[in-house]
């Protein structure tokens, strides 16, 4: 009945119309699986590459030379290149060599295409997350470590007990925008036949031949997530800070 | 000179510089120090006495020169610094207390970690540290709820929870309120009192007079002038300890 009246709104609207979403009712539960999909890609791909980051930012802080050119190159070259590049030859170049068992992940997400996505995005977001890291260091007071060596610690143990565990709260927020910067670049998978938020809308489009409508419900969703939740990390953000003052 | 064990610390022509040469903070410095001695480092602002402290530990790494720590030069390779630095003991002008462990936890995390005591041992240890210092109360407590005096008495027991047998000072004073710096002191003229090697970075003249064998006063990345303190404070011997003293006093 509600569907019914739904219908009716859109009765005499154009397939070209922006607010034209007659297709609701049939490709709704579509949209919400997209919606999950996205969600799920963007969480795993930035817990995914929280420890190659760890890695990738202590190596930025090494003593070492080479070893920090090394990490250096790799950050420079993820966040120097469209992700869409790299997500293209890394599931037809690595992926060709690396052959993915076929399973359904949740009973929906297509492993073969998963995989590689969340490797490409990982891969991606751990450049990134090493610099957020490697700010997050540094943050900490540089008596800290003064003071953890002085009492005979050595480096990697002052690093364990004394400034990672206080980086940690330095490095949240950040951690938390770069989910919600994954989950608008994720939309990139769509070329790779992921059935995330973009892809379903385009797929929704082609079914239907309602053209614009898909992609503004899309735009609609990505706001409606991205928007409160980094006001909310902006909060925190702010109370955090507040804390800090003693 | 050098490997004399007769010293526990001895410092053999020291020098540091940074941006490759263009600033130098120590210039030739040397210095011995007995067993049991307490010695102040007195000068002005920017003269090198923290610096020269800071390179005891190797926390600043010179640029040339020996450092003898109980006979062996700590600037030698294939040294192990974070053995000695376990008997060198170090408190810092702004505390450094480890913000996210509880008082006990600043006191035992060292000990438990370096396999020097059990978990239970060390516990014990602060316990009876803490109480010396009359802050058995705090063991719980985070250091951001201690006052400025509270905090550094706690970091001396950090320090003294590894058992070392000498103790560095940088200006342990500096940055307390001025009702809190007696409280510190104390602390440290009783360690003094009961026989502990001392080298106090210090603008606390008196502390530095009633406290210290002898007195060394650095100017310009020098050691200028060296004595016990009634000869430096009352008869110096060089124009610039005149001057320094006739301002501070």
């Amino acid at each position: 009945m509600f569907w019914d009246w739904w219908q009716s709104l859109f009765a005499d609207m154009s397939s070209t119309n922006f607010l034209n979403f007659s297709f609701l009712p049939k490709y709704g539960y579509a949209v919400i699986q997209g919606v999950e999909y996205t969600l799920i890609l963007s969480v795993i791909s930035v817990l995914m590459a929280v420890l190659p980051a760890l890695l990738l930012a202590t190596m930025r802080l090494s003593k070492n030379k080479a070893v920090r050119c090394i990490s250096g190159a790799y950050i420079a070259a993820f966040r120097s290149t469209p992700i869409l590049v790299q997500l293209m030859i890394i599931y037809y170049g690595v992926f060709s060599i690396i052959t993915v068992p076929k399973f359904m992940i949740f009973g929906f997400i297509d492993s073969t295409r998963f995989i590689p996505g969340v490797t490409a995005l990982a891969l991606n977001s751990s450049a990134y997350v090493a610099e957020i890291f490697r700010a997050g260091i540094l943050a900490v007071d540089s008596g800290q470590m003064e003071a953890a060596r002085s009492l005979g610690l050595s480096h990697s143990q002052s690093m364990r007990l004394v400034i990672l565990p206080q980086a940690v709260k330095n490095v949240l927020p950040a951690l938390a925008n770069e989910v919600i910067t994954m989950v608008k670049e994720s939309s990139v998978c769509m070329v790779l036949g992921m059935a995330e938020i973009m892809f379903t809308a385009q797929t929704i489009g082609g079914r239907t031949m309602i053209s614009v409508g898909p992609y503004m419900l899309s735009e609609f969703i990505y706001f409606v997530v991205t928007y409160p939740t980094s006001k909310v990390i902006e909060r925190i953000e702010r109370r955090m800070r507040r804390g800090d003052k003693h | 000179m050098g490997t004399n064990t007769d010293y526990i610390i001895a410092v053999d022509n020291l020098v540091k510089e940074y941006n490759g040469g263009k600033v130098t903070a120590l210039d030739h410095c040397s210095l011995n120090v007995k067993k049991g001695q307490v010695i102040a480092i007195i000068g002005p602002s920017g003269s090198g006495k923290s610096t020269m402290l800071r390179s005891l530990n190797l926390l600043e790494e010179p640029t040339s020169g020996k450092i003898y720590f109980n006979g062996i030069d700590l600037t030698s390779k294939g040294v192990d610094i974070n053995k000695h630095r376990q008997k060198m003991g170090m408190v810092f002008q702004h505390f450094n207390l480890f913000p996210h462990k509880t008082v006990l936890e600043n006191i035992t995390m060292a000990p438990v970690t370096l396999k020097r005591q059990t978990e239970a041992e060390s516990r014990e240890t602060a316990m009876k540290l803490l109480e010396r210092v009359g802050l058995l109360d705090k063991a719980n407590e985070y250091p951001n709820m201690l006052s400025g005096g509270q905090k550094q008495r706690i970091a001396i027991v950090r320090a003294l929870a590894m058992g070392p047998e000498v103790m560095l000072f940088d200006e342990p004073t500096s940055a307390l309120d001025p009702e809190m710096v007696g409280e510190v002191l104390d602390v440290m003229k009783e360690l003094a009192a009961e026989g502990m090697t001392m080298i106090v970075v210090t603008h606390e003249m008196g502390f530095a007079r009633e406290v210290a064998d002898e007195i060394v006063f650095m100017s310009e990345g020098r050691i200028i002038e060296r004595g016990i303190p009634k000869q430096i404070f009352d008869n110096p011997s060089n124009e610039r300890t005149k001057n320094f003293i006739d301002k501070v006093l």
